[in-house]
């Protein structure tokens, strides 16, 4: 067991993992963080995205003891049901949302993305979710709401 | 209006959020894990099983076998001839065989590897052209699931009449759903000593029946609860964890989780069928086309699922969506060791559509016709008669679905001499094939003043919650916050039948539309649209049950018969047509899909935003059946070797809305989910024929395949 310290979704978090704990496992089960989901285990689906210093990777694939001092942000992150993030309320009224299964770890690439390059290019924005795979929406919705929540953050900024 | 508006889906707030409660996250204080131990061996016989060293590993609670069923040992949706549990003998790689339940997942993966198990092999039936004349019997009467035929007309005066005659043999691969969402579940007891499952579905109705029969508990002491479910594409239809859960909780009294890997996803979901086609047209030289014969020849894998659907279904689409005097098609599904195929998106119609639209194509090419012209001339109309000889009265837009794609198509221009273009065509009978599949609906009045919807049908992510309550608004003149919806129990609603067949917005449509005709009576009788409120209409009826409205619908058809099949199969049919642009590097044969241009006749469109959303999940589903999903027994397991589209792969989609209004559906609504992926694997290879000269006769044309095809044409 070893002790981690990590900022979470903006605060400071601490908890104890195994050597070989997986990331994925330690927010959903220690911190009951259910957003994040396990698509295939593998680092091929995206559905267990998270953000690693605002840079999107699997939490599949990534050791827990390995976030020790790092800034993680998961879905909740973003916004809540009463304070949306512009990227959640996009992907509500660009239809980007179906199963909804994919959707928390779609956002976070593209917020990743977002914060990064604040006109991003369609093929950009192709690129960005290019990890992130959707069954349902065959991502054109997706990519609408990503290019709409672009506009509405320069806005905002 | 509520209906018709780009009204957001009443579930995505919750989604964008992170909010709701799939299966796996629902967390039971004490609950086991639930895993399979499952047959490593396509077909043999079960002669020694030692769970001992599992049974006493650390953490492992019960492991059980067959003979832990107490009722029946036998599932299926229409044939009931799967087995939970193999008893003496397994028939496919991946066959469940016992069930291991630890304190956690860890401790029951682990178990898995100490059960022993010792085979003896018999002979291997892959191949269902070996399966029909083959001595080793899958099941006792035989290794023909179901045949069909679909007979109008005289075939052979038909092709006399032809000036030319196009034949070719098409044939088609497993496909997984691949839905984000693996199968998962949860069961438990609850106060009242019932058994309670929580799982991915499709249907629960439909679940609660087939524990029911398992345990031999009756149903009303079976509760199934639909979890917001990741995805099903048909392949949460069958029974997946549900049973097992049932069973285990059944011997345990206690919780049990269980959610199956990828890999386990992979190796034991039912498949697309595979489908091998010889497809014959003839035509006269105005494009007519006077006849088409048709042979089908299907693997369904040992256990029948929805194989006979998937074999008269596509018999009865064989024709695509044209009206063809002579119609022969002989349609005959086989049992092997193979995979279990069942039903995914369109049960074996956008394998046919890949038939008769490259025929379509290749007749066109043989009279020097447009491709477009000779659909156009073909096409259904009000009055024509279907392969059937069903009478097509209202609501047939496939005309019209060409039309909206003309100009595009009339006006395309080859950018360079890597660019092709292709049409697709298609046509879909809404619901079940030719039996009743009807929808229960209820309303009543809750104490809070708001009108509750109770529905069996399942939001599976195609958007049914918010469309039913759309009809719901409209037929009540209701705002959406007057209404609350009660769904996806078996307590609280009766059933609304399977989310599958593009039938929930048609058919329980239908049965909110009916319940609603009745609480609108209801409501204004007591003053409601004059000014009254709910509450108050409430508190002053004494009769509570006159609060309850009840709505139900069943798609007028007909059965077809059993040798020609004809009859009225469906109520209504779905049109639609797509035009496809490609790009192939002829060098390496790789095809990039452009553009895409989709028209869709859905009768009504009750919400415009979830229509489109449904048009690009099908288009890009049909981008992976016609260039890169393959599932190959044994060798595809996850994602590392199973390729499905991601957001690189998918095309520019313009896509339009026909309203040919259907005079039996909710507001003239029809269906739309399977139709939207049924004719893109068509238009994209008639594309890569347009770009290229070469043919895919064989999907997927993925990479390797098409560098074969446009090698060969080159000598």
């Amino acid at each position: 067991m070893k002790a981690i310290h990590f900022t979470l979704n903006g605060k400071k978090a601490s908890c104890e993992v195994q050597d070989k704990e997986l990331l994925l496992h330690t927010l959903r089960e220690q911190f009951s963080l259910k957003s994040l989901k396990e698509g295939c285990g593998i680092g091929e689906c995206g559905t267990c995205t998270v953000l690693i210093d605002d840079e999107p990777h699997y939490s599949c694939l990534t050791l827990a003891s390995k976030i020790n001092g790092h800034d993680v942000k998961t879905v909740e992150y973003l916004g809540d049901a009463e304070l949306l993030h512009p990227l959640q309320k996009a992907f509500i009224d660009s239809g980007a949302v179906q199963c909804g299964y994919c959707t928390p770890g779609m956002l976070l690439s593209a917020y990743s993305l977002l914060i990064k390059n604040g006109d991003p290019s369609d093929d950009e924005i192709k690129e960005a979710i290019s990890g992130n795979l959707c069954r349902c929406t065959g991502y054109i919705q997706i990519i609408e709401a990503i290019r709409n929540a672009a506009g509405l953050c320069k806005c905002k900024s | 209006m509520y209906i018709g508006n780009e009204t957001n889906r009443i579930d995505a707030l919750d989604k964008v959020v992170g909010r709701p409660i799939y299966a796996e996250d629902l967390s039971v204080p004490g609950a086991l894990f639930g895993c399979v131990f499952r047959s490593v061996r396509p077909h043999a016989l079960i002669r020694r099983i030692d769970a001992s060293a599992a049974l006493a590993s650390s953490g492992i609670v019960k492991i059980l076998s067959y003979r832990d069923i107490p009722g029946e040992n036998i599932f299926g949706i229409i044939k009931k001839d799967q087995t939970y549990l193999a008893e003496d003998r397994v028939r496919y790689v991946g066959e469940p065989i016992l069930i291991v339940l630890g304190q956690t997942e860890e401790a029951a993966r682990k178990a898995l590897r100490l059960i022993e198990i010792e085979y003896e092999d018999i002979d291997v039936i892959s191949d269902p052209f070996i399966s029909g004349g083959s001595r080793t019997l899958i099941h006792e009467k035989g290794n023909l699931l179901s045949h069909r035929k679909v007979i109008k007309g005289d075939i052979e005066k038909g092709f006399d009449e032809a000036d030319v005659i196009v034949e070719h043999t098409y044939t088609t691969a497993w496909l997984d759903h691949a839905f984000m969402e693996t199968e998962s579940g949860v069961g438990y007891p609850d106060n009242k000593g019932r058994i309670v499952v929580v799982s991915s579905t499709q249907n629960i109705h439909y679940k609660q029946k087939e524990i029911s029969k398992l345990l031999a508990i009756p149903e009303e002491n079976i509760k199934v609860i639909q979890a917001t479910t990741g995805g099903g594409f048909g392949g949460k239809l069958d029974v997946t964890v549900e049973g097992f859960l049932a069973l285990s909780v059944y011997h345990a009294k206690r919780p049990v989780i269980m959610r199956y890997t990828r890999e386990e996803s992979f190796l034991s979901n039912t498949k697309r069928h595979p489908l091998y086609i010889e497809y014959k047209t003839g035509a006269r030289k105005d494009g007519a086309i006077t006849a088409i014969k048709v042979s089908i020849i299907g693997d369904t894998g040992p256990f029948a699922s929805y194989g006979e659907t998937v074999c008269l279904r596509a018999a009865v689409h064989a024709t695509g969506p044209y009206e063809i005097p002579n119609v022969h098609v002989d349609s005959k599904m086989f049992y092997t060791n193979n995979p279990v195929s069942g039903a995914m998106r369109g049960f074996g119609v956008p394998q046919l559509a890949f038939a008769h639209e490259s025929q379509m194509d290749e007749a066109a090419s043989m009279l020097k016709l447009d491709p477009f012209d000779i659909r156009i001339k073909n096409a259904l109309k009000k009055g024509s008669l279907t392969a059937t000889s069903q009478a097509l009265h209202n609501s047939v837009g496939i005309v019209e679905t060409l039309k909206k794609i003309e100009p595009y198509w009339r006006k395309r221009t080859r950018e360079s001499g890597k660019t092709g273009f292709g049409l697709g065509c298609m046509y879909y009978g809404i619901g079940n094939t030719g039996v009743s599949n009807p929808a229960n609906a209820c309303l009543t009045i809750t104490g809070d003043g708001k009108i509750a919807l109770h529905t069996g049908a399942c939001e599976i992510g195609q958007g049914s919650d918010t469309v039913l309550a759309q009809i719901l608004q409209e037929a009540l003149g209701l705002k959406m916050d007057d209404i609350v919806l009660v769904r996806g129990d078996t307590d609280t609603s009766k059933d609304a039948g399977s989310s599958s067949a593009s039938r929930q917005t048609y058919i329980s449509g239908g049965a909110v539309f009916d319940a609603a005709k009745k609480m609108r009576q209801y409501l204004d009788e007591k003053g409601f649209y004059k000014g009254r409120s709910i509450r108050d209409i409430y508190n002053s009826e004494a009769d509570k049950k006159l609060l309850e409205h009840n709505g139900f619908f069943d798609p007028p058809t007909t059965p077809v018969d059993p040798e020609t099949s004809k009859g009225s199969p469906y109520a209504t049919y779905a049109f639609a047509t797509h035009m496809t642009e490609v790009e192939v590097e002829k060098e390496t044969g790789s095809c990039r899909v452009k553009k895409v241009y989709a028209a869709h006749d859905v009768g009504r469109a009750i919400n415009p935003k979830n229509i489109r959303g449904q048009i690009y999940g099908g288009i890009a589903m049909g981008v992976g059946f016609a260039l890169m999903e393959e599932f190959i027994p044994g060798k595809s397991g996850s994602f590392d070797n199973y390729y499905m589209p991601t957001s690189m792969d998918m095309p520019d989609v313009e896509a339009f809305i026909v309203e040919d209004q259907e005079p039996t559906g909710p507001f003239g609504a029809k269906g739309l989910g399977e139709p939207a992926l049924i004719p893109q694997a068509a238009s994209i290879v008639n594309a890569i024929k347009d770009a290229t000269g070469v043919r895919a006769f064989e999907l997927p044309c993925h990479i390797e395949r098409l560098k074969i095809l446009l090698e060969k044409a080159k000598r």
